[in-house]
């Protein structure tokens, strides 16, 4: 879809290589923590709240 | 190493609260949530009187209940009086048993509860009188008013970090991370919203985009998903999936949300490339989206059994369902060649419920019903809480998927070049299922008030404790 505000191109292909590049790093990221959730250690503070309130 | 029941008890900071504490604690928690309860039934009759005036305009169309007077009121009272205060109730009850702590002033808490309700109470009169700050999404509110909201907003934060500051354990848990962010991040929000020299042409644009996405994305959200980190494995008595995936959920939700807005105003005078950064960010927002989405249904894994028997987390359930599809539909809205077609038409309207009712109202619903009997000891009814849920999913279900199909045709109608008044005539019916679905919504909302009253002044019902057996003390 062509629009008259459409900008000049290099503008538009360097945001979308920064924001892209970032984005993409963030899936790594996602991905690594979704296999490999590791914190099996007691202590790991995701295991407090477990503990009855009273 | 496996991580057993018994490793739990041993952790841990050790309370060093007393009766007093959790009684002052239960109180507050019972009156944010009543209150918030009262905004629901309030908020939610005016929408329903909104939803019928499609059908029938002229009906009660005298000067102080025409559609552009009570539009705004639905909606500012549904986001401000009753999901803020309801989110912020649980926020309290969550930041002060996950530090193990007691809360740092209870003046300061009840302070904000009356702030919060007197800006409400203005802003719904305001706007019934026609004082109205003009064509502001979510900040109709006159600029006054929305300074006292403002000071809730203060007030809840200073006393959040100061109970945090006064933990027994060295981190501060997950789920206090989004509350105090959202809390701070709203702050700066409602300032920038207020502040005068930049509000006209293209800034004011600017910043109705910023302000109206922002107050549903760094507001709602986090406090949502903040409730969601300590309600969810608190009922299923199982730690979450990966809190390393929620650290990261929380940092990229605040790289990629606040850059959103700019999408509501695609093809508009603003620059190209602040729209494009928005529709790259909104891309972006699958990351917190699919990572905290994925975090929460990995965590109740194996435990699908728990989602029929077990109602606050059949809700908390819906609640993730809605936040992730709910996104994602964000996400697609955002791309211009789709929005080229849905924005402007129902389908919007259909998302804002999806997002706003089956995402962050469900989350709080789950956080009341998981969280407000242990504060207050009372159960509601079993029969309670499934009519509730059932009615609620049915009603929003048929909402969505009604405005979803008549929105589509609307848009198709305009970029096909059709008159505007055949697009309203062929909306007639989904306007119709969007009336059926509000009733039952609504209908869900009166027997909320019910059970609100079993967990608090009323006779306690018969549902089983909201906290599942773990895992080996059931084998």
């Amino acid at each position: 879809m062509h629009n008259m505000l459409m900008g000049p191109l290099w503008g538009i292909v360097t945001i979308a290589i920064l924001v892209g590049a970032v984005t993409l790093g963030c899936f790594v990221a996602m991905f690594k923590f979704l296999i490999r959730p590791g914190e099996h250690d007691p202590h790991h503070p995701k295991y407090d709240i477990l503990r009855p309130d009273r | 190493m496996a991580v057993t029941v018994q490793d739990l008890s041993r952790t841990g900071p050790t309370p060093i609260r007393g009766e007093q504490d959790d009684h002052e604690l239960s109180s507050i928690f019972k009156a944010y949530t009543v209150s918030a309860t009262f905004w629901l039934i309030f908020g939610t009759a005016v929408g329903l009187l909104l939803a019928f005036k499609f059908g029938a305009p002229d009906f009660w169309a005298g000067k102080y209940l025409t559609f552009g007077r009570l539009r705004p009121i639905h909606t500012n009272d549904v986001f401000y009086g009753w999901a803020s205060i309801a989110l912020v109730g649980t926020a309290y009850y969550v930041t002060v048993r996950s530090c193990g702590t007691k809360l740092y002033s209870t003046a300061l808490a009840w302070a904000g509860l009356w702030l919060f309700n007197i800006a409400a109470i203005a802003g719904t009169i305001a706007l019934d009188l026609g004082y109205n700050w003009g064509d502001l999404e979510y900040r109709e509110w006159p600029w006054p008013i929305r300074l006292v909201f403002l000071a809730a907003l203060i007030v809840t934060v200073w006393n959040i970090l100061a109970t945090i500051a006064r933990r027994e354990s060295q981190d501060i848990y997950l789920s206090n991370w989004y509350i105090v962010g959202g809390l701070l991040w709203t702050c700066i929000i409602c300032l920038v919203a207020v502040l005068p020299w930049y509000q006209y042409g293209l800034g004011q644009v600017t910043i109705s985009g910023y302000f109206m996405h922002n107050a549903v994305g760094m507001w709602f959200t986090p406090l949502a998903l903040g409730l969601f980190y300590y309600a969810i494995p608190k009922v299923l008595n199982r730690p979450i999936y990966s809190y390393a995936l929620g650290v990261l959920a929380f940092w990229t939700n605040l790289v990629f949300y606040p850059m959103l807005g700019a999408h509501h105003f695609l093809f508009s005078p603003l620059p190209w490339w602040l729209q494009t950064t928005a529709i790259i960010c909104s891309v972006g927002m699958l990351v917190p989206v699919l990572g905290g989405g994925a975090n929460y249904l990995l965590t109740m894994r194996g435990r699908y059994h728990g989602r029929i028997e077990s109602y606050p987390l059949a809700f908390l359930f819906v609640g993730v369902l809605c936040y992730v599809f709910g996104s994602m539909q964000g996400t697609v809205e955002a791309l211009r060649s789709l929005q080229a077609i849905w924005h402007f038409t129902s389908f919007t309207v259909g998302h804002s419920h999806f997002t706003m009712y089956g995402f962050v109202t469900f989350a709080a619903w789950g956080g009341i019903y998981a969280l407000l009997p242990l504060a207050t000891g009372k159960r509601p009814g079993q029969l309670g809480m499934a009519v509730h849920f059932w009615l609620a999913t049915t009603g929003v279900a048929i909402y969505v998927i009604s405005l979803s199909i008549g929105g589509t045709i609307q848009g198709l109608d305009w970029v096909h070049g059709k008159p505007f008044i055949q697009s309203v005539v062929d909306m007639e019916p989904y306007y119709l299922w969007r009336g059926v679905g509000g009733i039952l919504m609504f209908l869900s909302h009166l027997v909320f008030v019910w059970n609100v009253w079993r967990m608090t002044a009323g006779k306690p019902g018969d549902a089983p404790s909201p906290i599942m057996q773990s895992e080996e003390a059931g084998a």
